[in-house]
């Protein structure tokens, strides 16, 4: 009998708790509150190399508007969660106040969405003036401006020049024939050639599979979708690729780690990976990292010098219900990307922004920064990246499709099928 | 008789808040998937109604059949090796040999840990260039077996599912307290009638446990069909999907933004998890054990 009352109690003394803490819930959000709290997730935390300055940059804003709006960063250190998170909270009708995404793809879904605030009101010549020409021109969406453009990549070729000097080679090679004779002779010296990776997104040779896709299909092969030649063609190329990397290439994700310890002598990455190389390299590493365009595919519709480049983040704010809340929102946001913050945040990690700021002598700028730069604006043309250019399934499948191809499991053709069929659903 | 009716009409005004949070948090899920199932939805804009098409998808997708495959083989594996070698050790330590209990804590000691942590560790072993696995094959000087585990066509999804099956505590300490209530009567009997421990274990504690054998089973069999977490950290569904199971393609389908077809997996998932529970009901003639 005793066991029975206690049987009985029990969905009594959860219906007591859940009374209670709805109740509790109702009088938190019914207190008066008169700081605006601006909630924003993040993933400029932890290890990122923009963490602490962009740290800096939160804590000054909330300084300065104290007890009038507070800035809430919501760390969030891992970009594949982070990602999880925000389209969650999407779908559910809980956007974020603010927030970062990286892939147009995505951000046209989310606008479609229909829960991200309209910020073309506020985009006033002033403002819209500190940013690069061009910058919105995929922000917008039916006429309107939905995200603020931001971070800006490009991913040249890293190399390190002391392998290379190992192997007997000087200077990066132009066209892919020298490319594959140079790689053959660091595979000789005992060096594996170049990172690639097939595990989590496959970012570094998605990068390669984009720098070949533009290079034999031309800056415009995106235009023609997945069925134009070149897919297949750069694929071909992607396998041989595949001959000169490390013994762990399929099914590795942190491709990073092999450049950083030598040994690997070229990588595919961006300037947000300068950081990395000071912080996590070997010793003298940077010093011995240059940088160099993607070599010329010959017979290929691409031009020498061209570059892989697109918005590696762009900000986004929730629907708000208080016109009072939104416009604090888009005041830090005009002040995360005022160009003295842009400067501070570009400087202290390597990144690039699609914010324009003037840069005196006495600024400390990279060197591996400087030259990213340069060779973006020497370029004839600027192409974004593979997994920017298709559907998310696409760009999703990539890395399963990749490992097949590297495998065996598919000829080149078979692994833009596959491509294909993962965007049929 | 009157205390009978008010004992029950207090009883359902008792659990109806818990039914209610049942519905709420189970049924009512549960009705939206299947119902999902049936539209072309990216979970964003409104979904517009489709009938089969996702089902149909489904079944001319190669992921989606290595996936079932996969499941299959994990359910039958937990079921047909994890669960026999749960039974053989707890009949060992049934027998009480010396240090039993210190037995029982070591087998039962990776179920304390999470198995984010012991995936991770198998990680760590396979891994091809500073893994254990390498490195002690290259010790005994077979260093031409040497392989990337978890990257080969072959290897990688007995690699994701192998290491699993050694982990038996849970099922061992469920058995074990069966075991540890059979009336010892029946072995005083029958070693008079000179049958060895081996016999007694056969004849007469096998059959009597096999309720919680049948349980055991059944949750191994599910088990196997839940699957997640050790192919999502250690391989992702890679080399070519080749070790992708059911909720990882369904986790993958959301990230695409299918919400249709990842519903219509959620969906096969439900009904393979009841067919899983019917066929053992039936080969264990479970009804008779209250299970």
């Amino acid at each position: 009998m005793k066991k029975r009352t206690l049987w009985l109690t029990l969905p009594a003394i959860l219906l007591v708790i859940s009374v209670l803490l709805s109740a509790c819930g109702e009088s938190a959000n019914s207190g008066e509150a008169s700081e605006i709290e601006i909630k924003f997730p993040s993933i400029w935390v932890a290890k990122d190399s923009k963490a602490a300055t962009f740290a800096q940059i939160v804590k000054d804003f909330n300084e300065q508007n104290q007890g009038k709006i507070i800035v809430v960063v919501e760390e969030i250190p891992d970009y594949g969660a982070y990602k999880d998170k925000i389209r969650t909270n999407i779908t559910t009708g809980t956007t974020p106040d603010i927030f970062s995404f990286d892939n147009p793809a995505d951000g046209e879904l989310y606008y479609k969405s229909g829960n991200l605030a309209d910020l073309t009101p506020y985009l006033d010549e002033q403002w819209k003036s500190t940013f690069l020409d061009h910058a919105f021109d995929n922000a917008a969406y039916d006429g309107k401006v939905y995200s603020i453009p931001f971070e800006f990549g490009v991913t040249p070729v890293l190399y390190n020049t002391k392998l290379f000097k190992q192997a007997g080679i000087t200077g990066f090679p132009k066209t892919y024939t020298e490319l594959f004779a140079a790689f053959d002779k660091l595979k000789a010296a005992g060096i594996a050639p170049a990172t690639q990776m097939t595990g989590g997104d496959g970012w570094v040779s998605m990068l390669w599979y984009s720098q070949l896709v533009s290079a034999i299909g031309g800056p415009d092969v995106y235009k023609h979708g997945l069925d134009d030649p070149a897919f297949v063609q750069a694929a071909e190329v992607l396998k041989k690729l595949f001959d000169y990397t490390t013994g762990d290439a399929v099914g590795l994700d942190n491709a990073g780690a092999h450049f950083l310890n030598q040994q690997t002598a070229v990588l595919l990455n961006g300037p947000w990976f300068i950081g990395r190389i000071k912080k996590e390299g070997i010793d003298n590493l940077y010093d011995s990292v240059e940088v160099a365009p993607a070599p010329v595919y010959e017979g290929g519709k691409g031009q020498a010098g061209q570059y892989i480049g697109f918005t590696q983040a762009s900000l986004a704010v929730g629907k708000q219900k208080d016109k009072k809340k939104e416009e604090a929102i888009v005041k830090f946001l005009k002040y995360l990307t005022s160009p003295d913050n842009v400067k501070k945040l570009s400087l202290d990690s390597g990144s690039l922004f699609v914010i324009k700021y003037e840069v005196t002598k006495d600024d400390k700028v990279e060197r591996l920064q400087t030259e990213m730069k340069k060779g973006m604006e020497a370029a004839p043309y600027i192409t974004p990246h593979f997994r920017a250019s298709v559907s998310p399934a696409v760009g999703a499948e990539f890395p399963q499709a990749l490992s097949g191809l590297v495998l065996g499991k598919y000829t080149p053709e078979q692994f833009v099928q596959q491509l294909k069929q993962a965007d049929s659903k | 008789m009157q205390r009978t009716t008010h004992f029950r009409t207090g009883a359902i005004l008792f659990l109806l808040p818990a039914l209610l949070l049942f519905t709420a948090f189970f049924l009512y899920p549960v009705g939206y998937v299947v119902v999902v199932s049936f539209m072309k939805w990216d979970g964003m804009s409104s979904p517009g109604f489709v009938g089969l098409r996702n089902y149909s998808a489904l079944f001319h997708d190669e992921v989606f059949r290595i996936s079932i495959r996969n499941n299959l083989i994990w359910a039958c594996a937990e079921a047909m090796i994890q669960v026999p070698l749960a039974i053989l050790v707890a009949l060992l330590l049934a027998r009480k040999p010396k240090g039993w209990k210190l037995l029982r804590t070591i087998y039962f000691f990776p179920h304390v840990i999470s198995g984010i942590a012991i995936t991770m560790l198998w990680g760590a072993i396979y891994n091809n260039e500073r893994g254990l696995l390498n490195g002690f094959l290259r010790l005994i000087g077979l260093s031409e077996w040497e392989h990337n585990w978890l990257g080969g066509l072959g290897s990688a999804f007995p690699s994701v599912l192998v290491y699993g099956l050694l982990y038996i505590g849970y099922f061992m300490v469920i058995i074990l307290a069966d075991i540890s209530s059979v009336s010892q009567s029946y072995y005083e009997a029958a070693s008079i009638d000179g049958a060895t421990r081996t016999q007694q274990d056969w004849h007469i504690t096998l059959p009597l446990i096999r309720g919680t054998i049948a349980t055991c089973v059944t949750l191994a069999m599910v088990n196997g069909l839940r699957q997640f977490e050790q192919v999502l950290l250690l391989t992702g569904g890679g080399p070519a999907n080749n070790t992708s199971v059911l909720v990882l393609y369904l986790y993958k389908e959301l990230q695409n933004f299918h919400y249709g077809t990842a519903n219509a997996l959620g969906t096969v998932l439900i009904v393979l998890g009841g067919l899983v529970i019917l066929t053992v009901r039936k080969l264990f003639n479970a009804a008779k054990y209250d299970m």
